[in-house]
C-alpha cells in the first residue's frame, strides 16, 4: 500500500518528532521566507507569526523573564495575547522570538525530551544540559530557514540558569539577554537599572517597565506585558498586564514626579 | 505495527552512547539528507488549448479542439485528446500533450487492471477525479509536474459528474469547467445562459458547447477549426471526432477591422 | 525560491515564459465563533484564482468529528491534501481506540501535522471548532506551518482584515471604555458571521457568492446556507 505511507509509516513527526518532510530540493532552496509567488506572478504570504520582545536576567532572587504578547505578520498583527513565555516544566521556562510555529514545536519536544530524562535517571535536568538538547535539535536544520531566538531559564542544582539559544546553532550562557525587534529598546531601560542586588520587587519592575517600553516604540510588539519569576522553588507568574493599562499607570507616575523635578 | 517497533520509536535511545567525541548528537530519525538538483520538465512543449465541458438535464458533455501548438507553431492539426475511461468516465486535458499521452496510459493500465482483479466496481468519474488529484499533487510536490488541466465528465452515484484538475492539483466539481482561455470566454457564456433557461437539454447543451468552441476559434490563437465532442449520459459515453467548426464560422467581419495592417 | 527552483535562468529566457510555481492563492475567508455549549463556524463558497471565479459552490468546512470541524483556505491543492491526511488520521484512530477523537487532541494533531511541512509548508489559514470535553464551544486558529492558538472567535483568509477588526470589537469589546463584551448567543453568533461576511464580499473579490454556517452543539450539528453576492 504505498499510497498509505503518508499516513502510517514512521516517516511523520506524530511517532518521532525529528522525522519532518524533507522536499526534493537543495538545501539551500528549503528556505521557504516570507513570501511565495503564484502563477500570476503575486506574492502569497505565508503569516508566520514574527516580531517580539522578550528579556530575561539573572539577580540575587532568581531569574526573571519578561517577554510582550504581540505576533504580527506583515502589517497586520495576527495575535495581541501570544504566550510567549513556554512553560516547559515547573523548573524550567523558555521564550518565543521569531517564528511562532518553530518555538513552540521545538520547545515542545524539549519537554518530552527533559521528562523523559527525569523518568531516566532520577532528577531534574540541568538548565545547561535542556538549552543544549534545544540547541543541538535546531542546528540539525542550520540552514533550512528555522527562525528562532529563545531564552532557556531554570532553577538546578547550581542555582539560577540563563541561556540564549537561537535556530543558527548559537548557545551561550548570560546574566542579561533580551531577544527580537524591541530588544534594543529593553536593553536601553534594563540596562540602565539593572544591578545584581536589586531586590524582587525591583526585578520585576524592571522587567516590566523594559517591555512596557519596547512595546510603546516598537510597532512589532504590543499586547500584555508578562513577567515570570524563577526561584529555588521553580517559576511563579508574577502578572499579565495590558500595555495600554501600563502606559497610563507610567504617565500617573511621571506626572507625580514632576513638581520636584521643576521646583529644583 | 508490531508492538516493538512501536516502543522503539516511543522511547529512542537519545541517550545512550552521546555525540561522538568532536561530533554533534545525531537525533535518531532525522532525515535532512541534501538532495541532488535534478533538472525537470518545467515547462509544456507541445501543447492544447482549451477544453470546455458542462451539464445538462441527465449527462454531460464535453468538447476540445484537435491542435498540438508548438509555441506559435500550428504543429500537429489532429491530436485526440479526449478519451474514454470506461462507460462511466471521460477525460479531456489540455496543456503539455505528451504529459496527456502518459496519463492515458496510466489511466487505461488501471482500468485494465481493475477489469482483471474483478473486485473493484467500474471506474466511475469520480474516483478519477479523485483519482488525478492525487498524481497531479504528488508530481507537483516532487517539482515534476504533470503540465495538465483535466476536465473529468462522466457519472457518480448515477448523477452526472464534471470535474477540473490542475497541475498544482487543484481539484473542484462544477456545472460548467473549462481550462485555458475558456476560463475567461466560454465559463461565463455558459453561466448567462443557465440564468437565463435554467435547465438546460442536451440540444440547448450541445449548441452551447459548439458556440462556445467558435468564440474560442475566434479569438484563441491556439484554437482550432477541428474538434472533438464528447457526451456522457446514462446509456454510456459517445465520442464524435473530426467535427468541423469551418462551416459555421464567418470571417467576414474580418475585412471592417482597420488598424492592423 | 521560485526562480532556483525552475533550475536556473535558461527557463528565464523561454519564449513561452512558462515557468513552474507550486502554490496558488484561491482565496476564501472563514469565521468561528464560540459559545457556552456551542460553536459556529462558517465559511464563504468561493474559489477564485487570479481573477476567474473558479466556483461559486465550494464550501470550504469540513466535518472531522460529530464534536469538530475544520475550515481551512489558501492553496486549494494544500487544503485539499490535508483535508484528506488528517480524515485518515481520524479514522485511523477510531479504529484503533473505538473511540472518537476530542476536540482538543485534533486541535494538537492538526498543528503537529502542520509543522511536518515545516520545509515545503502547506499554504492554508485554519480554523479548527468543536466542543470540548467540558461541553464547552473552542476555536483554535492556526498559520500555515502549525502555530496554534485557542480563542474564543476568530477569522482566518483572504478577508481576515476586513472581519477580524469587526469581531473584536463587537464580541470582544477591545479598547472600549465602559463596554462590557456580550453573552454570545446562537442568534448574536449567526447575525455577526452574516454581517462580517456581506461587509467582507462588499469590498474583497476573493470572498463572495455564499456562506455555510454550521452549528455545533452537544447534540449534534445544523447547516444554513445563505446567498452572498455573486459579482
Amino acid at each position: 500500500m504505498e499510497g498509505m505511507d503518508e499516513i502510517t509509516d514512521k516517516k511523520d513527526n506524530t511517532s518521532n518528532p525529528f522525522q519532518l518532510y524533507m522536499p526534493l530540493l537543495p538545501k539551500s532552496e528549503c528556505q521557504v521566507g516570507e513570501f511565495l509567488v503564484d502563477e500570476n506572478g503575486r506574492k502569497l504570504r505565508l503569516n508566520f507569526a514574527h516580531g517580539t520582545t522578550t528579556l530575561g536576567f539573572k539577580f540575587k532572587g532568581g531569574v526573571i523573564m519578561a517577554v510582550d504578547s504581540r505576533a504580527t505578520s506583515g502589517q497586520y498583527i495576527g495575535s495581541q495575547n501570544v504566550k510567549k513565555i513556554i512553560e516547559i516544566n515547573p523548573y524550567l521556562l523558555g521564550t518565543m522570538a521569531g517564528g511562532a510555529a518553530d518555538c513552540t514545536y521545538w520547545e515542545r519536544v524539549l519537554a518530552r525530551e527533559c521528562r523523559l530524562y527525569e523518568l531516566r535517571n532520577r532528577e531534574r535536568i540541568s538548565v545547561a544540559a535542556a538549552s543544549k538538547l534545544l540547541a543541538n535539535m535546531v542546528y540539525q536544520y542550520k540552514g533550512y530557514g528555522l527562525s528562532m531566538g529563545v531564552m532557556i531559564s531554570g532553577w538546578d542544582k547550581k542555582g539560577p540558569g540563563l541561556y540564549y539559544v537561537d535556530s543558527d546553532g548559537n548557545r551561550m550562557a548570560g546574566n542579561v539577554f533580551s531577544v527580537g525587534s524591541g530588544s534594543i529598546n529593553a536593553y536601553g531601560v534594563m540596562d540602565t537599572g539593572y544591578s545584581w542586588d536589586l531586590t524582587d520587587t525591583q526585578a520585576r519592575e524592571l522587567g516590566r517597565k523594559a517591555i512596557y517600553h519596547a512595546t510603546h516604540r516598537d510597532a512589532y510588539s504590543g499586547g500584555i506585558v508578562r513577567v515570570y519569576q524563577i526561584t529555588k522553588e521553580g517559576w511563579t507568574k508574577i502578572s499579565e498586564e495590558d500595555s495600554k493599562n501600563l502606559h497610563y499607570q507610567y504617565e500617573e507616575e511621571k506626572k507625580k514626579k514632576k513638581p520636584t523635578t521643576t521646583s529644583s | 505495527m508490531d508492538v516493538g517497533r512501536m516502543f522503539g520509536e516511543v522511547a529512542p535511545p537519545l541517550w545512550s552512547g552521546g555525540p561522538a567525541p568532536g561530533g554533534f548528537y545525531s537525533f535518531p530519525g532525522t532525515n535532512n539528507k541534501q538532495h541532488e538538483t535534478k533538472t525537470h520538465t518545467m515547462y509544456p512543449s507541445t501543447s492544447g488549448t482549451s477544453v470546455v465541458g458542462l451539464v445538462y438535464d441527465g449527462g454531460v458533455m464535453l468538447g476540445a479542439d484537435t491542435l498540438g501548438s508548438y509555441g506559435s507553431l500550428a504543429r500537429f492539426r489532429n491530436v485526440e485528446r479526449t478519451f474514454k475511461v470506461t462507460d462511466k468516465a471521460v477525460l479531456t486535458c489540455s496543456g503539455d500533450i505528451a504529459d496527456y499521452q502518459f496519463i492515458r496510459e496510466v489511466i487505461e493500465q488501471k482500468v485494465r487492471d481493475d477489469e482483471i482483479s474483478g473486485f473493484t466496481p467500474v471506474l466511475n468519474a469520480g474516483a478519477l477525479h479523485c483519482w488525478l488529484t492525487r498524481v497531479l499533487y504528488n508530481r507537483r510536490s516532487r517539482f515534476d509536474p504533470l503540465w495538465l488541466e483535466c476536465v473529468v465528465a462522466g457519472f457518480k452515484d448515477d448523477k452526472p459528474f464534471l470535474g477540473y484538475v490542475d497541475k498544482i492539483g487543484t481539484a473542484f466539481e462544477a456545472q460548467e469547467v473549462a481550462s485555458g482561455f475558456g476560463m475567461h470566454m466560454a465559463i461565463p457564456m455558459i453561466r448567462e445562459a443557465r440564468e437565463k433557461k435554467g435547465n438546460l437539454t442536451r440540444d440547448d447543451a450541445r449548441k452551447l458547447l459548439v458556440d462556445c468552441l467558435k468564440v474560442l476559434y475566434y479569438r484563441d490563437c491556439r484554437a482550432h477549426f477541428k474538434y472533438q465532442v464528447a457526451d456522457v449520459t446514462a446509456e454510456g459515453v459517445k465520442i464524435e471526432n473530426d467535427l468541423n467548426l469551418k462551416p459555421d464560422t464567418s470571417w467576414s467581419i474580418a475585412n471592417f477591422v482597420r488598424g492592423y495592417e | 525560491m521560485s526562480l532556483a527552483v525552475m533550475g536556473g535562468a535558461d527557463y528565464m529566457r523561454d519564449p513561452r515564459k512558462h515557468h513552474f510555481h507550486p502554490y496558488a492563492d484561491n482565496g476564501g475567508t472563514s469565521v468561528a465563533i464560540a459559545g457556552d455549549d456551542f460553536v459556529m463556524i462558517a465559511s464563504d463558497t468561493r474559489l477564485t484564482r487570479g481573477f476567474n471565479i473558479l466556483s461559486r459552490d465550494q464550501g470550504k468546512v469540513l466535518g472531522l468529528t460529530p464534536k469538530t470541524m475544520m475550515a481551512s483556505s489558501g492553496c486549494w491543492a494544500d487544503v485539499l491534501t490535508l483535508k484528506k491526511v488528517l480524515n485518515a488520521r481520524l479514522t485511523m484512530y477510531s479504529h484503533e481506540h473505538h473511540d472518537v477523537m476530542s476536540t482538543t487532541a485534533v486541535a494538537q494533531l492538526l498543528s503537529t501535522m502542520l509543522y511536518w511541512r515545516r520545509f515545503f509548508p502547506y499554504y492554508v489559514s485554519n480554523i479548527l471548532a468543536g466542543i470540548d470535553e467540558e461541553g464547552k464551544g473552542v476555536v483554535y486558529h492556526y498559520d500555515p506551518v502549525g502555530h496554534m492558538e485557542k480563542l474564543a472567535f476568530s477569522a482566518t483568509g483572504a478577508s481576515v482584515a476586513q472581519i477580524q477588526p469587526l469581531l473584536d470589537n463587537q464580541i470582544g469589546a477591545l479598547n472600549m471604555k465602559d463596554a462590557t463584551p456580550p453573552t454570545i448567543t446562537k442568534e448574536l453568533a449567526r447575525q455577526l458571521i452574516h454581517d462580517a461576511f456581506v461587509s467582507a464580499a462588499e469590498r474583497d473579490i476573493n470572498t463572495g457568492d455564499g456562506i455555510l454556517i454550521h452549528t455545533i452543539t452537544k447534540d449534534g450539528r445544523t447547516d444554513e446556507k445563505v446567498k452572498l453576492r455573486r459579482d
